[in-house]
């Protein structure tokens, strides 16, 4: 009985020690929390990001010309892109409602983007919930760190760019070279995000495959290599039946010469 | 003349006795009245074990008293051990109000909404002073208190106190095993992840399965254009909806709030009432048989409630107390928490919490509405009707051969449904999606997300050099994955994965984060295959391990 009562004494102690000590440890441990938590939401915002949006802003964020804005890119997270917009709130706060509404119409004092970037938070009619919004936009920010320590430079205008003229002489084309640009494992052209290489495979943009034969007979006194030429740097000259006027027109500014002869040697094989 | 007269008696008592003495007379009469009976020098003999004085104040609170009276003054000696009652129904009780408790905490931070409630789970977690640790002990008092109730109705049935007269506990008793089964259950899905959402998933599918015999089919037909419209409407009440929603989980909030506990703390008091009404009974060896002598308990024999079992009872409590908060701090218990509930997304094993894995063994064996409905309604009733329908007059062990034997084999039936009901007897899925699902299981961690980050070295690997692997974390990771494989490969008798591999290719993605892909790759009939799952890992994200 009284081995009862001081047991009992002992372990009411020790089980009040053990409370106080978690109670001390409160903090570290929600802190802790918190930043696994966060790094949980950067994990599920990865995994968002592959499915829904790097076919308009690229694999790695980098952005695809024409298509979609780099997210990786200094400019977003310096604070530059906010104030052309004229945005009062934080990056964070950007991120997360231009993905939650999207860009109700492409701004094209801005930007020369043909599609509207989507509404994807079903608070406004889009297919994520709120919560995957908000892992997107943790995962987006996390590029915060390596995209401040890019130089804070702004582009030059390209010498060497492809330009819209058809007749200017350009480089030998390498075949091989213009695989890679098509399919995106070099430069940031994004062609193979609108065109399938199979037949008969619409995206945005009609499937190239045959197109060395085609292109020869689409416009009337046109070579296969011109037409080609032509819808790469001036695509709203000539449009395929049945689709709009929806490929970037920014390839004549943004494309060396080189790249683009390479392109059009590829496209010539296919 | 006064119309107004203040008559403080403490004064008087002060002057007349001294400050101090006044006082603790005070305080003592106050505790004398909270007691019903007892005062402070009767509550320290109590506690130091006296005897009991003459004439006995400690029977006062017995018939005064709104706690005590529910106790009996005394109980027999041979009732009093660990044997015959193992504490156990006193357990359940316990449990009961110490999930009260931990519940009333929980409640105060959770909103039965699916926009909020996952959310409301995370910041319980991350932003609420002993939220964890009162999660952790709600969770765990609910598994520890379905098995105390499991337990102790194996003990009364051992002990064959079902028998007349304590048919009517047995049958409250039944009702409150339900009682306990629903809280768990109903518990289950607040926290709206993929486990609460599939768990109702299932259950809801259970009685989507009501039948609606013939000829309301017809009628149903005619008045709702629905042949299986009972079924349809339980499906709606226990969904919300025809998809599960906020209605639903309104209704499953509610009902494990305020209705499942409201009716079983009713039916506590009815099943501890007839408890005491009837005695507490002695081991069956003990009496004569047809005999009932719980309630004449000689003067020789008596255990008092006070001193003996009341401190007995306060040690349990602090006993008992103290091993559940060690058993989620240093012992390391934590309840789950999975992803967002996601509808899109099946898991490929989803388990019933353990103490309905029997059910889900059932389910394995046969069709819904027998094995999902039928059986377990025969279940439960035969339970309901089992002490008026087994009369047989003997409580002893000898002469219940039949009876216990029985039982023996439901236990051993209940222990192999469980194991069916796991997933390691399983309607296995294709090899590679089961070699995938061991690395990176859709309901729990596992074990690559428990590799330490640092570990996972950038690089592509094959699963069968995992002896080649550059770190220690990796090569476990990787011994384990072609394990996996292994296990795959011999599963296969049919052939129609053939040299099963096991890849790992592992990316720097961001900042922090890393992109790994498991990628199975075999041969069949078609040709070479590959199936891949990517994940991604960041560095602070610690899943533990
Ligand atoms: C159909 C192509 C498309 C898809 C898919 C798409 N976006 Fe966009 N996104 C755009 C365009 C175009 C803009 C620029 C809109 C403008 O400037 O008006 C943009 C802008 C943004 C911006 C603002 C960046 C800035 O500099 O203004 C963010 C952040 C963003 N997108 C994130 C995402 C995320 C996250 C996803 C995936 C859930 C996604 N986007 C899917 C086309 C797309
Ligand atoms: C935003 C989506 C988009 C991107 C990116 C894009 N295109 Fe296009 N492309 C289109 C659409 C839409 C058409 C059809 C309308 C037209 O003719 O302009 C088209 C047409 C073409 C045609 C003519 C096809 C035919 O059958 O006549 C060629 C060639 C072509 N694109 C090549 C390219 C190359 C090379 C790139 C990468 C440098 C590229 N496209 C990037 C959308 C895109
Ligand atoms: C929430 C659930 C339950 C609570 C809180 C509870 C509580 C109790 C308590 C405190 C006792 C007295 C002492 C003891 O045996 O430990 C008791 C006795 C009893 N209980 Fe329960 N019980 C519960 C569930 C059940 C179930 C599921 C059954 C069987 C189906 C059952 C059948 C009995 C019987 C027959 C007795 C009498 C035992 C005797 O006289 O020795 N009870 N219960």
């Amino acid at each position: 009985m009284t081995v009862r009562v001081v047991t009992g004494t002992i372990i009411l102690a020790a089980t009040m020690m053990i409370v106080a000590f978690i109670m001390v440890n409160e903090p570290n441990r929600m802190t802790d929390f918190e930043s696994g938590y966060k790094g949980r939401s950067v994990e599920a915002g990865a995994a968002l990001y592959d499915t829904n949006c790097k076919g308009c802003h690229g694999v790695q964020g980098e952005g695809i010309e024409g298509v979609g804005p780099a997210l990786n890119a200094r400019d977003l997270f310096d604070g530059r892109r906010l104030s052309e917009i004229g945005w009062a709130g934080t990056a964070y706060d950007y991120v997360f409602s231009s993905i939650s509404g999207g860009r109700p119409r492409a701004s094209s004092a801005f930007s020369t983007y043909p599609q509207r970037m989507p509404t994807w938070s079903s608070d406004f009619g889009g297919p994520l919930r709120p919560d995957q919004v908000r892992n997107l936009a943790d995962f987006v920010m996390n590029w915060e760190t390596t995209a401040m320590a890019q130089p804070a430079e702004t582009p030059t205008p390209n010498p060497n760019a492809a330009g819209t003229d058809l007749e200017t002489e350009l480089p030998a084309g390498d075949a091989a070279r213009g695989d890679k640009l098509f399919n995106g494992q070099e430069g940031t052209y994004g062609c193979f995000g609108c065109h399938s290489l199979a037949a008969g495979e619409v995206k945005v943009g009609p499937s190239l495959a045959g197109i060395a034969g085609t292109a020869a007979s689409r416009v009337e006194g046109y070579a296969a290599e011109k037409y080609i030429r032509e819808s790469i740097v001036s695509p709203s000259a000539h449009l395929v039946e049945g689709f709009q006027d929806l490929m970037p027109k920014t390839f004549a500014q943004s494309m060396t010469k080189q790249d683009l002869a390479d392109l059009i040697a590829y496209l010539m094989t296919k | 003349m006064a119309i107004f007269k203040l008559h403080l008696p403490i004064v008087d008592d002060i002057k007349q006795k001294g400050l101090k003495p006044a006082l603790l007379a005070k305080v003592d009469e106050g505790v004398t009245r909270l007691t019903a009976g007892l005062g402070i020098n009767d509550i320290r003999s109590v506690l130091r074990g006296d005897p009991a004085p003459r004439p006995n104040p400690r029977v006062k609170p017995h018939a005064d008293g709104f706690w005590f009276h529910m106790r009996p003054t005394y109980y027999h000696n041979l009732v009093t051990p660990l044997y015959p009652q193992f504490r156990l129904g006193w357990l359940s009780v316990y449990f009961m109000v110490f999930e009260t408790i931990t519940g009333v905490f929980l409640m105060l931070f959770y909103t039965p909404s699916p926009l909020v409630a996952f959310e409301n789970m995370l910041n319980i977690l991350s932003n609420v002073p002993l939220g964890l640790f009162m999660r952790d002990l709600h969770r765990f008092g609910a598994e520890l208190m379905v098995l105390a109730v499991a337990l102790h109705m194996l003990r009364t049935y051992l002990t064959g106190n079902y028998k007349k007269p304590r048919q009517f506990t047995w049958f409250t008793g039944v009702l409150l095993l339900l009682m306990t089964l629903g809280l768990s259950f109903s518990g289950y899905l607040l926290p709206w992840d993929q486990l609460s959402l599939w768990a109702v998933t299932i259950g809801a599918s259970m009685v989507e399965a009501i039948p609606t015999p013939y000829p309301l089919n017809l009628l149903g037909d005619q008045w709702f254009g629905d042949q299986y419209f009972i079924g349809t409407f339980v499906n709606n009440l226990v969904r919300g909806g025809p998809q599960f929603n906020d209605n639903g989980l309104l209704r499953w909030y509610l009902l494990h709030v305020l209705g499942l506990p409201l009716i079983a703390f009713v039916f506590i008091g009815v099943h501890y009432y007839k408890v005491v009404l009837h005695g507490h009974s002695l081991p069956p060896e003990a009496e004569k048989v047809g005999e009932d002598t719980a309630k004449r308990v000689p003067m020789d024999q008596r255990t008092y409630f006070m001193p003996d079992i009341i401190t007995r009872e306060l040690f349990y409590v602090v006993l008992v107390t103290f091993l559940c908060i060690f058993a989620v701090t240093l012992g390391g218990y934590h309840a789950p928490l999975e992803p967002h509930a996601e509808a899109l997304i099946t898991p490929l094993h989803t388990t019933a919490p353990w103490y309905f894995l029997w059910l889900q063994g059932m389910l394995k064996v046969g069709d819904k509405v027998f094995w999902g409905l039928i059986a377990p309604g025969i279940i439960f009733n035969t339970l309901f009707v089992l002490p008026y329908i087994e009369v047989g007059p003997s409580r002893r062990y000898a002469d219940r051969r039949i009876g216990l034997s029985v039982g023996m084999v439901v236990c051993v039936t209940l222990s192999m449904l469980t194991f069916m009901g796991t997933p390691w007897y399983a309607v296995s899925s294709s090899a590679d999606q089961e070699i995938i699902a061991e690395i990176v299981p859709q309901t729990h961690p596992g074990p690559l997300r428990a590799t330490p980050w640092d570990e996972l070295t950038v690089g592509t690997y094959e699963a069968k050099n995992w002896e080649q692997a550059p770190t220690p974390g990796l090569k476990g990771l990787l011994e384990e994955y072609e394990h996996a494989v292994a296990t795959a490969q011999a599963k296969d008798k049919e052939g129609q994965f053939k040299n099963l591999d096991g890849l790992l290719i592992i990316e720097e993605w961001q900042d922090g984060l890393k992109k790994i892909t498991v990628r199975v790759t075999w041969q069949d009939a078609t040709g070479e295959r590959t199936a891949s799952q990517d994940v991604f890992l960041h560095r602070d994200s610690n899943y533990g391990g």
